[in-house]
C-alpha cells in the first residue's frame, strides 16, 4: 500500500516535471516557429497567414544587400572572436596569475563596459573615433565589439582557470620545456573550454549586437541586424525570415553534428582505454 | 664664393618648395573639379525607388551607397557626435532642422546647382538655405464608416468609452501629445509642464481606446482596428489593399489642425562629395523622377510640378482627398521641455 502511494507521489513528480519543462519550451520556441511559419507566407506583410509560398527564399538569394550584410556580420564576428579571445586569455591568465599593484582595480573595472548601458559606450566610442580622425566602417565597429566582448571572455576564461594548473606549468618547465611550448603544451589546453566558450560567448555576442553597429557603421555597408531593424519603420519583410529560418537550421544541425562526433569521439576514448 | 653659393642653393630650395605648393594646390583644385564616384546616403529604408537610383549612378557613372537609419534620432546622434562627414546626404525632418542649424552640424546648400528645387512649394519650406524637401507626411484619422461606433470629427471624439479597443496608432511621445494638445485647446508644441501634464491626462483615455500601437493600417485591413492614427502614405496603402469599393474614411475634421511632418535631405558638414550631393538633389527634385518615385512611395510631396507630373492613380488617391490640408502644425524644437514630454511618455507607456 504504502509502495504505491511512494509510486504515485513519483509519477505525480515526473507529470509535474514534464509539464514544467513543456511548459518553458512552449514559451521559448513557439514565437521561434511562428517566425518560421511566416517566411512561407504568400503575403508582403506578416499579419495574417495567406498562403503557402517558398517565393521569400529565392527573393532572399536575389537579395544583395541582405545577403552581403550578413557577410559583414559574419565577417566582424569572426574577427571579434579571435581578436577578444586572443587578449583576453593573455588577460585573464596574466590577472589570475600574477601578484601587481592594482590588479584588483583593473579586476573590478573589468566590469565597467559590462554594467555601462551599450548605448552610452556607443556613443562615447563614436565621439572618441570622430574626434581622432577614424573613418567609420569594419574597423570601427570591430573596436566597438571588442570593448564589449573581452570583459565578459576574461571573466569566462579566468573562472576556468584553477590552482593546481600551476604544479603541472612548473612540472613542464622542471622538465626543460620552455615558457612558449609550457603555454601551448600545458597551459592552453587546460584552459581550453574556458577559451571555447569565451570564443561562443563572444561570437554570439557579436553577431547580434544591434546598438553599438549601428552607432558605428560607416555609409557603404552595416550589420544584418542594423539593417533588420531598420526595416522595422515599413515593415520586415518575410525575406527576413526565410534568413532566419535558414540560420536556425544550420545551427541546430551544427549542433545535431557536434554532438554526434563527440559521442563517437568519447566512444573510442573508452575502447582505448579497454585496451 | 661660398657665400654666394649657399644664397643661390637657399633661393633655388626656396622657389622649389614654392613651386611645389602651387604645384599641390593645383592638385587639389583639379580633384576638386573632378567630379566624385561616390555617394553616401543615410535615409529610411523603403523610402525610394531603387530604379531611380540606379539610373542615377548610370547617369553619373557614379555609386551610390544607402545605408538605413531606424530612428530619426540615429542621425542627430550621428551628427552631433561629428559623424556627419562620412555621409554626403542625411534624412531628417523639420522638426530638427532649428538644432541642427545652429548648432552648426550642416551645410548651406548651393542652390545655383540645384536649379530643379524651384519646383518645390515655397509655403512649407522651413529652414531654406539648409535643407530641400523629400516627401512628407500628415498625422490624420481614418476609419471605417461601417465598424467604428463614432463619426469622428474632432480629437476629443477619440476619447469616447464607446471606442474601447478600436485604435491603431503611430507611436511617439512628439506624436501623441501634440493631438491631446490641440484637443484641449493648447499650443500643439507647448512648453507648459501643467498643459503637458493635462494632455497626458486625455492620453490616459486614448490610451484605453487604442488596440496596438505601430502599423496602423495592417491592424486596419485585417479588420483588428476600426479607427487609425496615421501617415496618409499607410493610410493610402489600407485603401489600396482592400480595394476600390473599401469603406475606409478620412475624419472629417472641422476645426482641429492635423500634424505635418517632412523628411528632407541635409548636407552634413565636413560632407566629401558635395557635388554628387547638389547633382542628386537636383535629380530628385526633378519633376519625372518625383513624378516616377511617387508611383512607388505614394507619399504627400511638397513638389508640386512633380505631383501635376504624377500618374492619375497617384493625384486621385482618396487618401490626399481631405479639405482641411491648409489647417496643419508643425512639430518644433521643444528645447528643455523634451524632457517633461519623455517623462510622461514614459508614465503613460509604463503605468505610474
Amino acid at each position: 500500500m504504502s509502495l504505491s502511494k511512494l509510486q504515485k507521489r513519483k509519477r505525480f513528480g515526473e507529470l509535474i516535471g514534464m509539464i514544467y519543462s513543456i511548459a518553458i519550451y512552449t514559451v521559448l520556441y513557439i514565437p521561434v516557429l511562428v517566425m518560421m511559419i511566416f517566411s512561407f507566407n504568400d503575403q508582403r506583410y506578416n499579419y495574417y497567414w495567406n498562403g503557402f509560398t517558398t517565393e521569400w527564399y529565392s527573393k532572399l538569394f536575389s537579395n544583395s544587400t541582405v545577403i552581403g550584410s550578413l557577410w559583414y556580420s559574419i565577417i566582424i564576428a569572426v574577427l571579434a572572436t579571435v581578436i577578444s579571445v586572443t587578449i583576453a586569455t593573455i588577460g585573464a591568465l596574466g590577472l589570475r596569475k600574477y601578484e601587481f599593484r592594482g590588479r584588483k582595480f583593473i579586476n573590478n573595472m573589468l566590469f565597467i563596459p559590462i554594467i555601462v548601458p551599450e548605448i552610452v559606450l556607443a556613443v562615447a566610442l563614436l565621439i572618441i573615433f570622430m574626434k581622432v580622425g577614424l573613418a567609420l566602417g569594419m574597423g570601427s565597429i570591430l573596436l566597438g565589439h571588442c570593448t564589449f566582448c573581452i570583459p565578459y571572455a576574461v571573466v569566462t576564461i579566468k573562472g576556468r582557470i584553477s590552482g593546481d594548473g600551476y604544479s603541472l606549468e612548473e612540472a613542464s618547465m622542471d622538465l626543460g620545456a620552455s615558457r612558449i611550448q609550457t603555454f601551448f603544451n600545458v597551459t592552453l589546453p587546460s584552459i581550453m573550454p574556458g577559451v571555447m566558450s569565451a570564443a561562443f560567448l563572444s561570437f554570439t555576442l557579436s553577431i547580434d549586437d544591434v546598438v553599438m553597429s549601428n552607432m558605428l557603421a560607416g555609409a557603404k555597408n552595416s550589420t544584418l541586424p542594423v539593417l533588420i531593424l531598420s526595416m522595422n519603420k515599413s515593415g520586415i519583410t518575410p525575406d527576413i525570415n526565410a534568413l532566419t529560418t535558414i540560420m536556425i537550421l544550420v545551427i541546430v544541425i551544427a549542433m545535431i553534428l557536434n554532438n554526434k562526433i563527440k559521442n563517437a569521439l568519447s566512444k573510442r576514448k573508452k575502447a582505448e582505454g579497454i585496451l | 664664393m661660398k657665400k654666394t653659393m649657399s644664397i643661390l642653393l637657399t633661393m633655388i630650395l626656396i622657389m622649389g618648395l614654392f613651386t611645389g605648393c602651387t604645384g599641390t594646390n593645383a592638385n587639389s583644385e583639379s580633384d576638386k573639379a573632378a567630379s566624385s564616384t561616390e555617394l553616401n546616403i543615410y535615409m529610411w529604408q523603403q523610402y525610394i525607388s531603387d530604379d531611380l537610383i540606379a539610373k542615377f549612378e548610370e547617369e553619373n557613372n557614379a555609386k551610390v551607397n544607402l545605408s538605413y537609419m531606424s530612428d530619426n534620432a540615429d542621425a542627430i546622434t550621428k551628427l552631433t557626435a561629428g559623424g556627419g562627414q562620412e555621409y554626403d546626404l542625411i534624412m531628417t525632418c523639420d522638426a530638427y532642422m532649428e538644432s541642427l542649424v545652429d548648432g552648426g552640424y550642416v551645410e548651406k546648400i548651393n542652390f545655383e546647382n540645384i536649379p530643379n528645387a524651384s519646383n518645390i512649394n515655397d509655403s512649407y519650406w522651413t529652414a531654406k538655405e539648409y535643407c530641400v524637401p523629400y516627401l512628407m507626411n500628415y498625422i490624420y484619422i481614418i476609419y471605417n464608416k461601417d465598424t467604428s461606433p463614432v463619426e469622428i470629427k474632432s480629437y476629443n471624439d477619440l476619447i469616447n468609452p464607446a471606442l474601447k479597443g478600436q485604435i491603431a496608432s503611430i507611436d511617439g511621445a512628439r506624436n501623441l501629445f501634440p493631438i491631446a494638445l490641440v484637443a484641449l485647446g493648447y499650443d500643439p508644441n507647448s512648453v507648459n509642464e501643467s498643459e503637458i501634464a493635462e494632455a497626458y491626462e486625455w492620453l490616459v483615455k486614448y490610451n484605453d481606446n487604442v488596440v496596438a500601437y505601430g502599423n496602423a493600417e495592417q491592424n486596419l485591413t485585417n479588420g483588428t482596428a476600426s479607427v487609425a492614427f496615421t501617415y496618409d502614405g499607410n493610410a493610402s496603402w489600407a485603401m489600396s489593399e482592400l480595394g476600390k469599393d473599401n469603406n475606409l474614411v478620412i475624419a472629417d475634421f472641422e476645426n482641429d489642425p492635423v500634424q505635418l511632418g517632412f523628411d528632407l535631405y541635409v548636407i552634413p558638414k565636413g560632407a566629401k562629395h558635395v557635388d554628387l550631393a547638389e547633382k542628386f538633389l537636383n535629380y530628385i527634385t526633378d519633376p519625372e523622377v518625383m513624378a516616377a518615385n511617387l508611383v512607388e512611395y505614394p507619399y504627400s510631396c511638397p513638389n508640386d510640378v512633380a505631383v501635376q507630373a504624377a500618374s492619375e492613380a497617384y493625384r486621385n488617391d482618396p487618401a490626399r482627398d481631405f479639405d482641411y490640408k491648409q489647417n496643419v502644425f508643425f512639430q518644433e524644437d521643444v528645447g528643455e521641455a523634451i524632457t517633461i514630454y519623455n517623462d510622461y511618455y514614459q508614465k503613460l507607456k509604463v503605468g505610474e
